[in-house]
């Protein structure tokens, strides 16, 4: 058998151990809250985000990807496949061992910048400090000041807002009802902007910013009063004035749409480096760019429906009610905050992460005074994580790739 | 992580189930043929502990850097007035068994039943205080928080009610003749009951700066 089989079955473990561990510590930025605020169970939240994580992987996935994601390593080192695929192997691998080191800690971290932290190791090691792209690198490391200041300021207006309209009146479950196409439609809004503008299915559609403003603003006032014709058959809870019972749902709403969002995202994490092995296998060149074909987008999709399945729980905990106890109102909050920081920074050009947007968003609703406790000590730690990710990741890459290299020169 | 009222609530319902152990006990200590006082003393010793160790659960898992709608201060201080409560409904047991016989003078008894009654809504109105709280940190509204602030202010009618009863009796214990003796348990027995819904009444302060904005 030749090396490009082995690399390429190796591809095969890696990549799918990769999706496996994006399944399970990025399942709780998108079901966390909806868990912690008791608006379905843990097993609800599993059932559902696997499906749509796996339909978001499989058929919104990108179907192109770039050679050497993230434009972190200069393509120079391309010019030979076999540094460039030991490479992508020992990325993969370092970037899901951290991953899933971490999700074994019960801490949520961002998947991508696993993968990114494990490119700069394997772009030291392979072409010395010169072929990083430092520009590039500045702009993640800013991205971990951004993502959580945008999304505590904007959990923390919509929960004041929420507040002063809804929850403080005497009769909060009329009032939920009278406003919830705003509700509703601002989700909406976010949501269809966000679908055209991040996942790569809209970017085929290519629509422009102004039509898709338009189009948002369309489903967002029809969405929203259809929504509010079915919430109005929301039992009223004994109390017969609470309005939680409306943001349940709305709630449930912003989630599956995180989690469909990130499945057609996240897969590229896992596959792409596999693609770029699987293609040149088939073809015997590499490009910049390559195409992913569906059954990769689908094999990608099944390893992160699994990983949510088997180990989802651990960090959905933690963000769901370790951090503090939301209410339906606070993780729609956190939800909206999140998914809001993700649409505008990425339009900006602004690196985010959705785990780092979803803890900015609790923490906005916590300085709201939202909370009957917010554990900080607990937030501190997750954010000391954020921060190690890149330069452990990257030690580890240097370490498996020189091991790699190692291996593949003896056989 | 899990809140630190559901402790206060917890602490609060133990105060409250002592309650109805105080109020038997005393009764039955006036009674002619008592054999149940030091059970039900024990009983309330017993919820005394308990609720100690709710306290302590409260003051020493609170990671420093937890984020509250109250300051964790305030949060401290109303527990412990909520802990005197419990405290002094358990030094009125106390001192009544230091001296169980010839114990409460059969003409005091109706005046001292009448003042450990007056205290009793103080101690049972904790709870509900409580709870009606932590419904207001959950929806801020104008109409739960006016509910607490008459709670709050129900505690304070309820102490002055007390405190006018204890008046009374200090007055028929200093102006009866009784032996030194008498008098002086007397006096310091009325002296703690009062001081039940004086903690009570602190407990319902505490509580008013902690829901103001």
């Amino acid at each position: 058998m030749s090396t490009e089989y082995i690399i390429l079955i190796a591809g095969f473990v890696f990549g799918f151990y990769m999706a496996w561990n994006i399944g399970a510590n990025d399942v709780a930025n998108s079901m966390a809250s909806s868990v912690g605020a008791k608006a379905i169970t843990v097993r609800q939240a599993i059932v559902i985000a696997s499906i749509l994580n796996l339909i978001g992987a499989a058929f919104i996935g990108s179907h192109v990807t770039d050679t050497i994601r993230k434009g972190i390593v200069s393509n120079e080192i391309l010019n030979d496949p076999h540094i460039a695929f030991v490479g992508a192997l020992a990325a993969l691998l370092s970037a899901a061992l951290w991953v899933s080191f971490a999700t074994w800690k019960s801490m949520p971290i961002s998947t991508t910048h696993s993968i990114v932290g494990a490119m700069i190791g394997f772009g030291i090691i392979a072409g010395g400090f010169k072929a990083i792209l430092w520009g590039k690198l500045t702009s993640v490391i800013l991205s971990w000041i951004i993502s959580p200041a945008f999304s505590i300021v904007i959990s923390f207006i919509m929960f004041s807002i929420i507040k002063r309209l809804i929850i403080s009146r005497n009769n909060s479950f009329d009032r939920a009802l009278k406003l919830s196409p705003f509700f509703v439609g601002i989700s909406i809004f976010i949501v269809v902007l966000s679908f055209l503008f991040k996942t790569p299915l809209g970017k085929t559609l290519s629509i422009g910013t102004p039509m898709a403003v338009l189009v948002s603003a369309f489903f967002a006032v029809l969405i929203g009063y259809i929504a509010k014709f079915f919430l109005k058959r929301v039992k009223r809870n004994i109390d017969g004035d609470n309005g939680e019972d409306v943001f349940r749902y709305i709630q449930v709403g912003t989630a599956c749409y995180v989690a469909l969002a990130q499945g057609a995202n996240d897969v590229a994490n896992a596959i792409a480096p596999l693609a770029v092995i699987y293609f040149f296998v088939k073809t015997g060149t590499v490009g910049d760019q390559v195409p992913v074909p569906f059954f990769l987008l689908l094999f990608g999709g099944v390893g992160i429906a699994l990983g949510i399945t088997m180990a989802g729980r651990r960090v959905m905990e933690t963000l769901g009610t370790k951090i503090t106890h939301l209410s339906n109102s606070r993780g729609f909050c956190v939800e909206f905050g999140a998914a809001t920081t993700v649409l505008i920074a990425s339009k900006l050009g602004l690196p985010v992460s959705t785990t780092h947007a979803a803890v900015g968003g609790v923490l906005g609703v916590g300085m709201a005074r939202g909370m009957e406790a917010l554990n900080l000590r607990l937030v501190y730690e997750i954010v000391l994580y954020w921060l190690l990710t890149l330069p452990a990741a990257a030690l580890t890459c240097m370490g498996i790739y020189s091991m790699l290299q190692f291996i593949l020169q003896r056989m | 992580m899990s809140s630190p009222f559901d402790g206060l609530q917890e602490h609060a319902e133990k105060v409250k189930e002592c309650a109805w152990a105080f109020q038997q006990a005393v009764e039955c200590h006036v009674e002619d043929r008592c054999k149940s006082f030091e059970e039900l003393r024990q009983e309330v010793i017993k919820l005394e502990r308990e609720a100690d160790i709710i306290k302590r659960r409260i003051r020493g898992h609170l990671p420093k850097g937890t984020m509250m709608p109250v300051d964790k201060f305030q949060l401290f201080m109303y527990l412990r007035e909520q802990d005197a409560v419990l405290d002094a409904v358990e030094d009125v047991l106390d001192w009544i068994s230091y001296r169980v016989k010839p114990g409460i003078p059969a003409e005091l008894s109706k005046d001292i039943f009448l003042f450990v009654d007056s205290t009793i809504d103080p101690i049972e109105e904790l709870s509900k205080m409580v709870a009606e709280a932590r419904k207001y940190f959950d929806s801020f509204s104008d109409k739960q928080r006016e509910v607490v602030k008459e709670i709050i202010r129900n505690l304070r009618r309820l102490e002055h009610e007390a405190d006018k009863i204890e008046h009374m009796l200090k007055q028929k214990i200093f102006n009866m003749e009784m032996d030194p003796v008498t008098v002086f348990h007397m006096i310091r027995l009325t002296e703690i009951i009062g001081s039940i819904s004086d903690h009570a009444e602190n407990a319902g302060d505490m509580m008013r700066a902690m829901i103001a904005r």
